[in-house]
């Protein structure tokens, strides 16, 4: 199996003022190529955290964290922004640029990896269709439901390729029927080979990983496969 | 993420911002107009009266006035404008045959014509001018001032009779047509010598002989569109004087070299007491003096230039603040820090651009409106010299826009919008993405 992403001994602690906050306490986690992994934990339990590293966001404290293989702890700005750019965001609060229309926010991901104007615009096409939003290309964030956000959202997140997917909440601002057709989505990506790395609270969007670890008070506290 | 692509995103950002982009803009055009419009009028005014100073001193003369320390020919003695132009500063007089020793100086002189002037009268029955009476060898003068000193209607003879007087073109005719002498017309000529006790009005009869073409401009020792001239030996009886104000010299070359040799051999000859003042000298002082006018407008032009750059800078921080978890999602998508920057300083090139090309429009659109409004009201008028008459012809400027003033003005606005953006720029750049992420 090939790793993507490996976490030992992770360490994360933030000054909240002049006290320090241990966030994540020494964290150990392996995801391989394929894998489709819900970090499941209430808030404050440093999962976002975990997020946050495992997108090259942010740097340890300590431990080491390993992604495709590269320890993020000896990059320079410049590569850990080469290597986002490997990597799919999709947020909680879909994070799109208002004044973009759903196309120009599926091409911008691509701009910015350097893909050229004609290559991108038919590509931003073909991921929107296969999200079902052939029909809303041209519409504004302002202008689609949540769910459909989302799926420019995750449309802009596969389109440059990435090692894996990173959602944070995917479903956290979208209601229960549309968050099972982003499900749906999120499942099919991961069955063409896709690798997904999610992160919730929600026990019941959980369910739907092959594989669960849990984190509380900045610890792994099980992984478990479903 | 290409340039191209990078600056498509900061022009996609001012668009989203229109009143407040075209605000920043109207800073930079504010500016930029001031800067272009000092400049191609100040650069428009050295030029007409530098034209009509070449014309009125011709490169191959030289004009000798009594009064060492003027500024040409004797640099070494501390230049300036010391005594003022034919003003003797230690009773030292130029007589009418010192001519003919600065003749022998050099054999690049070709010539040396005296002039005696005074202020006095020209009258007819109907008329009564105040005006500069300048007794001159009609041949030499002739010789001298080819293109200036020719007659637009009468004849300047070279053996003038006694009674024969030359006019300049505005004691002819005014500007809106009126004449007020003319050609034929029988006048008196009078002075009061103030020497003699008790002081005294001297008269004589003349009859205009001739009438000179428009000279314009400035007339500096040569012939002048308000004076009237008088042959030599009569100036000389009528003023019972010998004593002339200016020797002109005309050479047989026009280079720097003979230029300074002869003025140096001249000053040499008469102890210093004598200033020799070439048009090259003239002219390159009037380039100094414009320089130093140039630099405190543009100076003063520049300060809202700046007060514009500040705008920038002010709305660019208030833009970054309002983007910032733009920036954390671009960060997130994989741009990097310098293309962050190069987003933001887009947008102040793009600003900086459009400000200084309607600005350079706008400034040399007001530079010719100013032109037209001084040239027409007379602002400028009456430099002359010893004109005395009402009508007086207006200074034309035409401003001028040169490419060094286009890439200047150009340069200069979007070199400060961008000095201004640097630092918001900079700002974006270093915003780290999970805090800007969290921005709300």
């Amino acid at each position: 199996m090939e790793t993507i992403v490996e976490a030992i001994d992770l360490k994360k602690t933030y000054m909240l003022g002049k006290v320090p906050v241990e966030a994540i306490r020494g964290v150990n986690l392996r995801v391989e190529k394929g894998d489709f992994l819900a970090i499941l934990g209430p808030s404050g339990s440093g999962k976002s955290t975990m997020l946050n590293l495992i997108g090259a966001l942010d740097k340890p404290t300590s431990g080491v964290m390993k992604i495709d293989g590269v320890d993020i702890s000896q990059l320079n700005e410049n590569q850990l922004a080469d290597l986002r750019r490997r990597i799919g965001f999709v947020f909680q609060f879909f994070n799109l640029i208002p004044r973009f229309t759903a196309k120009d926010n599926v091409e911008l991901a691509m701009s910015i990896a350097g893909t050229t104007r004609g290559e991108r615009g038919k590509k931003a096409e073909e991921l929107l269709e296969n999200v079902g939003l052939k029909d809303r290309i041209k519409h504004k964030p302002a202008e689609l439901s949540g769910g459909q956000q989302q799926r420019v959202a995750i449309a802009r997140a596969i389109a440059n390729n990435p090692r894996f997917l990173l959602l944070d909440e995917p479903t956290g601002n979208i209601d229960s029927k549309t968050a099972q057709e982003v499900i749906g989505i999120i499942k099919d990506l991961n069955e063409k080979g896709v690798t997904i790395i999610m992160v919730t609270h929600d026990q019941n969007l959980a369910k739907k990983a092959k594989r669960v670890v849990r984190m509380f008070d900045g610890l792994v506290i099980s992984d478990e496969v479903n | 993420m290409k340039i191209r692509d990078a600056f498509s995103y900061s022009f996609g950002a001012i668009r989203l911002r229109k009143l407040r982009a075209g605000l920043t803009i109207l800073g930079v055009v504010i500016g930029i107009a001031a800067i272009a419009a000092l400049l191609s009028i100040t650069q428009g005014l050295q030029n007409t009266i530098t034209t009509q100073l070449q014309e009125g001193l011709a490169a191959d003369t030289l004009v000798v006035i009594p009064g060492g320390g003027f500024f040409s020919g004797n640099q070494d003695r501390g230049g300036g404008f010391g005594p003022g132009m034919g003003g003797p500063n230690s009773g030292f007089q130029l007589q009418v045959n010192d001519t003919e020793i600065i003749e022998d100086l050099s054999p690049d002189i070709l010539m040396a014509s005296a002039t005696i002037q005074r202020q006095g009268y020209i009258n007819s029955s109907e008329q009564n001018h105040i005006t500069a009476i300048v007794g001159v060898e009609y041949s030499e003068y002739q010789q001298i001032y080819g293109t200036t000193f020719v007659a637009e209607s009468g004849q300047i003879s070279p053996t003038p009779a006694n009674d024969s007087v030359v006019i300049g073109k505005r004691l002819n005719q005014l500007q809106n047509g009126t004449v007020v002498f003319a050609l034929g017309e029988d006048v008196q000529i009078s002075w009061t010598n103030a020497t003699a006790r008790p002081p005294m009005n001297e008269t004589y009869a003349g009859k205009v002989t001739a009438v000179l073409q428009e000279v314009g401009g400035f007339a500096f020792g040569g012939p002048s569109d308000d004076s009237i001239y008088i042959p030599q030996s009569q100036a000389e009886a009528f003023f019972d004087t010998a004593e002339c104000q200016t020797i002109i010299v005309k050479l047989a070359k026009s280079d720097q070299a003979t230029i300074d040799q002869v003025s140096q051999l001249i000053i040499d000859e008469f102890a210093g007491e004598v200033s020799v003042i070439s048009a090259t000298a003239v002219v390159s002082l009037l380039g100094s003096v414009f320089s130093i006018i140039q630099i405190f407008l543009v100076g003063i032009a520049a300060i809202s230039l700046l007060v514009a750059g500040i705008g920038i800078m002010n709305i660019m921080i208030v833009s970054l603040i309002e983007r910032t978890r733009e920036i954390g999602i671009l960060k997130a998508l994989g741009m990097r820090n310098q293309t962050v920057m190069l987003i933001f300083l887009g947008e102040s090139i793009i600003i900086g651009t459009i400000g200084a090309t309607i600005g350079i429009a706008l400034g040399y659109g007001l530079a010719n409106v100013v032109a037209v409004l001084l040239g027409g009201g007379g602002a400028f008028s009456g430099m002359g010299g010893a004109s005395a008459v009402s009508d007086t012809s207006s200074l034309k400027i035409t401003p001028i826009l040169t490419p060094t003033v286009f890439a200047g003005a150009f340069a200069f606005g979007i070199g400060i919008s961008v000095i201004f953006a640097l630092y918001p720029a900079w700002r974006a750049s270093k915003l780290k993405p999970v805090e800007a992420l969290r921005y709300e």
